[in-house]
């Protein structure tokens, strides 16, 4: 089977509403409206937008969960709908705040019994049930009902179990939501590793920083249409994001007050007295501010940098400040 | 078919496990598995017994004057009805899978729907049914009580409560894994297949109706199986119509459960309701 990637075309998702009752009018209600996306093997994909955009939808609709109204997905080459089953041996799911295992059976009987379901090869199945124990780190809660596990054991222990079929494909819905900081940074390096190793990965999370970590390439939908894509580098830059550069100066004396001016930096008072020149600007412009309070006679006593994140890109977008579609490389 | 085979093996060695640990959480399921049966059938055996020795009910019913035969009659009773009742608590917990969300990890798997169905019913009946059965063996090899026209019929009986059994619980599986209604249809087929199906009185003494009712529950046909076979010495050409009539209707409540898996799924996947939050 060639690893000709996820292919999504298209797709539309509407799904049928009734407002009021079982007798009332219904209606429908547009979930994805014409994505298009590539998910190769080997590159962690992200999928961003805000609450309601279609993300989890879309994850759904790959995952064969759900069905799209119309538009296509193709698994290396493999048709979701008409192809479901074989699609479901090369992709599996995991969503983040997930607690969906049996609690009366033990860590280990969970992914023993979700190997049965998957069809893991016996001789394969027991070395991968202690290797992902290891992964999430319930080696030593192996053989303890899941009734008693606290919230984060049962979560790492689902995040295993998306592992049990050792997809093509993991589709990862907020994954790290709710974990440990430990255990979340653990899980990125899974993540990093199974990409390295071959696997096509699509993410979507809040956390802009592990997208910006992890994702070499990013599409941001909202209201289930496409807004844009690109790296996170490309998508700053598109989007004109702003890094910001503080300067904290003891006194302004008035050519300082100038540069402030000049460079268009609002001024605030410090907590331990002076000012605060704060600067937004496209560019590092920290040097060049630098150098004018310097230059007409100021002092500096701190200096901060903060690069444009992701998640002013996103906002920008989303907020209709930057004209959608932007389409990058 | 080899590779399918095994794939369905695997499926039913995985539900075994999870309907094991379902009911051996507590020491306190053997109440439900073998004392509330033998207590329902202490009821049943002092009610009726008063009733059945009156000359006017053995002339009609002669079983009924032998205090061991009628408590071997409730006695298979009670087992074929604790093998039919067990799928319905069965079917019943399964669909709480939909709001848990397990439900959908099945759904995300490639196992076959009507295999996981099968596995999931068969895996409840053999963890609940093995005790009473047991009991009532015992019991009945103790009374005596036993006219059974060759030893291979044994094998007849087992096969007459096990495949529509099963058939019932992967129908039943289906039906509620769907259904918002899955109380409702719990109590609609609890004391009605008691009545029906002729668990407590023989078949011929319900009413026409009643009888026709019944006929479409595979209970009815295979508690006549049952103990024409273990009581009356039926031989199979005697029990062949009601063994027929038990396999079509287990062939029709597995392709129905087919049929309500193939909507029901393309239904959630429309809908999003393959998961209830």
């Amino acid at each position: 089977m060639p690893d000709t990637g996820i292919e999504v075309r298209d797709l539309h998702k509407e799904f049928p509403v009734r407002d009021r009752g079982l007798f009332g009018p219904r209606t429908t209600k547009t979930a994805v409206n014409g994505l298009d996306l590539d998910i190769p093997a080997g590159r962690i994909t992200g999928l961003l937008g805000l609450n309601g955009a279609g993300k989890t939808t879309t994850i759904k609709i790959l995952a064969t969960l759900l069905r799209p109204t119309s538009g296509t997905v193709r698994v290396d080459d493999l048709d979701s709908v008409a192809d479901a089953r074989a699609v479901r041996r090369r992709i599996n799911l995991i969503a983040g705040g997930e607690r969906m295992v049996y609690t009366r059976m033990t860590g280990r009987e969970n992914l023993w019994y979700f190997g049965q379901l998957y069809d893991v090869p016996k001789r394969e199945l027991r070395a991968r049930i202690d290797e992902l124990l290891s992964l999430v780190g319930l080696t030593q809660a192996a053989d303890t009902m899941v009734e008693r596990y606290s919230r984060g054991m049962t979560q790492r222990l689902a995040i295993a179990r998306g592992l049990i079929n050792d997809p093509a494909y993991l589709l990862l819905d907020e994954p790290t939501l709710g974990l440990d900081a430990p255990i979340a940074r653990d899980l990125r390096r899974v993540v990093a590793r199974l990409a390295a190793e071959g696997t096509g990965v699509l993410l979507t999370s809040h956390y802009l920083a592990e997208v910006e970590e992890l994702c070499a390439h990013v599409y941001v939908i909202a209201d289930g249409r496409h807004l844009a894509a690109g790296s996170p580098a490309e998508l700053k830059t598109a989007t004109g994001s702003l890094g910001t550069v503080r300067v904290t100066v003891p006194q302004v004396p008035p050519a300082v007050a100038e540069v402030a001016t000049r460079f268009g930096a609002t001024r605030t008072p410090a907590d331990g007295g002076g000012e605060i020149l704060t600067l937004r600007s496209p560019d590092h412009m920290a040097g060049p501010l630098a150098a004018a309070i310097v230059g007409a006679g100021g002092a500096i006593t701190a200096l901060e940098i903060k690069e444009a994140s992701l998640e002013d890109a996103i906002l920008a977008l989303t907020d209709g400040t930057v004209p959608g579609p932007v389409v990058l490389a | 078919m080899i590779d399918a085979t095994r794939s369905a093996a695997r499926v039913f060695a995985a539900e075994s496990l999870k309907q094991h640990r379902r009911l051996f959480g507590q020491p306190l399921v053997v109440f439900s598995m073998l004392v509330w049966p033998i207590l329902q059938l202490a009821t049943t055996y002092y009610t009726l017994r008063p009733v059945a020795t009156a000359s006017d009910a053995a002339a009609h019913w002669p079983l009924a004057a032998d205090p061991h035969r009628l408590l071997a009659f409730l006695a298979t009773g009670t087992l074929a009805y604790a093998f039919f009742f067990s799928l319905v608590q069965s079917a019943w917990h399964f669909s709480f899978e939909r709001t848990t969300g397990t439900l959908e990890l099945l759904f995300l798997s490639p196992a076959g729907r009507l295999t996981l169905m099968i596995a999931n019913g068969a895996g409840a009946l053999l963890q609940n049914a093995w005790l009473l059965t047991c009991f009532t063996t015992a019991a009945l090899l103790g009374f005596g009580t036993l006219s059974v026209a060759s030893w291979w019929m044994y094998g007849v009986v087992v096969l007459a409560l096990l495949i529509p059994a099963v058939a019932w619980g992967a129908f039943l599986n289906s039906l509620l894994v769907f259904s918002r209604d899955s109380a409702f249809l719990y109590t609609v087929l609890d004391e009605p297949l008691w009545f029906v199906s002729g668990v407590r009185l023989p078949h011929f003494a319900l009413p026409a109706v009643v009888q026709v009712v019944g006929a479409v529950f595979p209970l009815t046909g295979s508690l006549i199986a049952v103990r024409g076979a273990l009581l009356e010495g039926d031989t199979l050409g005697a029990l062949a119509p009601t063994l027929g009539w038990l396999t079509l209707l287990s062939a029709l409540l597995l392709a129905a459960a087919a049929v309500i898996l193939r909507v029901g799924e393309a239904h959630a996947q429309r809908t999003g309701r393959l998961r209830l939050a």
